[in-house]
């Protein structure tokens, strides 16, 4: 009898093992940039909503407040807590390059995303490329941009990877293949749409004719639009950008804008989750993949504003 | 017998009084020699346009440093302000509660940062400080960080003219003249001046210093209310992160028009110059097309020498009243 019970309970010891392996959940730290960055936020939405997806994996969010200091020390805080996998969407890769190879070095699962930390053994890596991000919006330039063109530049924030290679991939893809062009003025808008529109209405005064506005990002091209939008004068600006945000969007469906290059944030979402997901479970030891670069145009935008519908940024 | 009655007028005299005023002459000046384009009343009404937002803010500011107080929190709760106004124009198609709302948590966010610090003795930085910290990440919660696009005719306040003259420049100078009034006529801008000056004798006098304070704080909130409707329509979207660092624009202005950042000083006239200073500088250097990072040098030089200059001429005005007590 004795032994008959000790059988069953070796049994269903072994049952409650199996159950609890297979109910296995992974601890998944998100150390996001700067949740006040639409981009970065877009991108947190996206991981939290891919996340539910998974049973197995459980995701945190950790705001690094556009702080290399705050980040460095979520990424520290993130291995003292043993999380299963760490994805870094770094404020600057260098800074949080060594707290990257620290990950690494715990033998936890390491992504770094938008922008990549490239270059550290073992650790996996999900990207849009910046460069060209920026050069399918320069490369369509190239043909629209009239000859001896007048244009202003917005820049990111300096010494941020995004900005400055998108800046870099404009004057490649762009600014070296037509000499003619000339820049009218070129500010540092830091993303940001209310700033792009006080350059842009001194920029307005200072120039009787602007044929194209460049910008690293749509937040600021959308502010420069918003200031000449009813000036006649203006009317057919070409306008240049790239994430492929809602109201970018919209802008080029109404024919204000001209183009932008989609940096999906759902695509994103998606490959990141997939690749930890991977690495997690042993799939996998190391991953590198980027999405695509899809040029957003008036010929191709329904698709791009039925997506923001269906992700709920468009009503 | 000579001396008496008589107001010497010296260079000094007249520097000390409107050496803020001149300095602003002298810019447009300068600027309208540098750019042609300057000095049209396009550029102007642009100008005017680019500062409405932070030159309302800057009125809330002065008051607050003239009561010995400022808040650190105003960009953000503009933020917040504008983003629920902007939602609930959404909702109701009604400018007018976009406008009631938009007040109303300005001037909640400001009756709290009262609390803190009339009630609970915090002191302003720490306690508006915390308020930004509190009012951004809840503008952030509400909306996951994303904008709100797609606000129609909300758009009007601060991008509509009536006739040439812009809204938003009516809005200023509705709000100055509010300024400079209850600055200057009214009880509670004589106990703002007082309680700047010297909390204790303000006390001693039998003024409400308690009640002064909270009072100042919502006048700022009724102003940083109006600013986020301001903004948000300007921009049209709803931006929970947007106007960040608008706090250091305004006190920049309010400080460059000559208000003492040690309280008892300052005039709404003052803080209109400091702002229009800060709005041509950036203007005119960004018609001339000088580069990001020297307009960031050129910015910051001319807050040190406002701050030298306030520093310089308090001290002289201290030397000549020791003197004048050593000779009696």
């Amino acid at each position: 009898m004795l032994k008959k019970l000790f059988l069953a309970a070796l049994i269903a010891l072994a049952l409650v093992g199996t159950v609890s392996a297979q109910g296995k959940v992974y601890k998944v730290a998100f150390v996001a940039r700067a949740q006040a960055d639409s981009f970065a936020a877009w991108l947190t939405n996206s991981i939290v909503q891919e996340a539910k997806k998974y049973k197995d994996i459980s995701v945190t969010v950790f705001d690094g407040q556009a702080s290399d200091d705050v980040e460095n020390s979520l990424i520290e805080n993130a291995i003292t807590n043993k999380f299963d996998a760490i994805v870094i969407q770094p404020n600057n890769g260098e800074s949080q390059r060594p707290y990257a190879v620290k990950v690494v070095q715990a033998g936890i699962a390491c992504i770094t995303t938008n922008a990549r930390i490239a270059g550290i053994a073992g650790a996996s890596s999900v990207d849009a490329d910046p460069y060209m991000q920026a050069a399918v919006g320069a490369r369509l330039a190239l043909k629209q941009v009239p000859k001896n063109a007048i244009v202003v530049v917005l820049d990111g924030p300096p010494g941020n990877f995004h900005a400055d290679s998108r800046r870099v991939s404009w004057q490649k893809e762009f600014f070296d293949k037509r000499p003619d062009v000339k820049i009218a003025g070129e500010q540092i808008g830091h993303w940001n749409k209310d700033e792009a529109m006080n350059y842009m209405e001194d920029w307005v005064q200072a120039n009787p004719k602007i044929d194209a506005i460049i910008s690293m990002n749509d937040n600021m091209a959308t502010g420069a639009l918003e200031v000449v939008k009813d000036k006649p004068s203006y009317k057919g600006i070409l306008s240049y950008g790239v994430d492929g945000t809602a109201e970018a969007c919209l802008l080029i469906k109404a024919g204000t804008m001209t183009a932008t290059c989609l940096q999906n944030a759902y695509d994103l979402a998606t490959k990141i989750l997939d690749t930890t997901h991977k690495l997690v479970t042993g799939q996998s030891g190391q991953i590198n993949v980027d999405i695509d670069c899809p040029l957003v145009t008036k010929a191709n935008v329904d698709q791009y504003i039925a997506m923001h519908k269906k992700a709920g940024a468009i009503k | 017998m000579s001396g008496i009655g008589k107001a010497r007028i010296t260079w000094s005299s007249i520097s000390r009084s409107y050496g803020i005023y001149i300095a602003l002459f002298a810019m447009i000046i300068l600027s309208s020699v540098i750019n042609p384009n300057f000095f049209s009343a396009e550029n102007i009404s642009n100008v005017t346009r680019q500062i409405s937002v932070t030159t309302i803010l800057a009125f809330g500011e002065t008051i607050l440093i003239i009561c010995g107080l400022l808040d650190l929190s105003c960009g953000s709760v503009l933020a917040l302000a504008g983003l629920l106004s902007v939602i609930s124009y959404k909702a109701t198609g009604s400018m007018a509660v976009a406008f009631a709302v938009a007040i109303g948590v300005a001037l909640f966010c400001n009756y709290l940062n009262a609390m803190m610090v009339a009630l609970l003795n915090a002191p302003a930085f720490i306690a508006t400080l915390a308020m930004q910290t509190m009012a951004r990440g809840c503008a952030l919660l509400l909306t996951k960080g994303q904008d709100v696009y797609q606000i129609g005719n909300y758009t009007k306040v601060g991008q509509g003219s009536i006739g040439f003259i812009p809204i938003p420049l009516l809005f200023l100078v509705g709000l100055f003249l509010a300024t400079w009034y209850i600055l200057n006529n009214t009880r509670f801008g004589r106990a703002l001046y007082a309680v700047g000056g010297n909390q204790e004798a303000a006390k001693a006098s039998g003024i409400n210093v308690r009640g002064t304070k909270v009072t100042a704080f919502m006048v700022n909130g009724l102003f940083v209310g109006i600013a986020g409707v301001l903004f948000m329509s300007r921009v049209n979207a709803g931006l929970p992160n947007g106007a960040i660092n608008y706090e250091f624009q305004g006190l920049t202005s309010s400080i460059i028009g000559g208000t003492s950042f040690t309280g008892g000083v300052g005039t709404a006239g003052g803080t209109v110059v400091g702002s229009f200073i800060v709005g041509f500088l950036n203007n005119i250097l960004n018609l001339a097309n000088v580069n990001s990072y020297l307009q960031q040098i050129v910015r910051g030089a001319i807050i040190a020498l406002a701050v030298i200059y306030d520093i310089w001429t308090k001290n002289r005005r201290t030397r000549s009243l020791v003197r004048g007590m050593a000779a009696k």
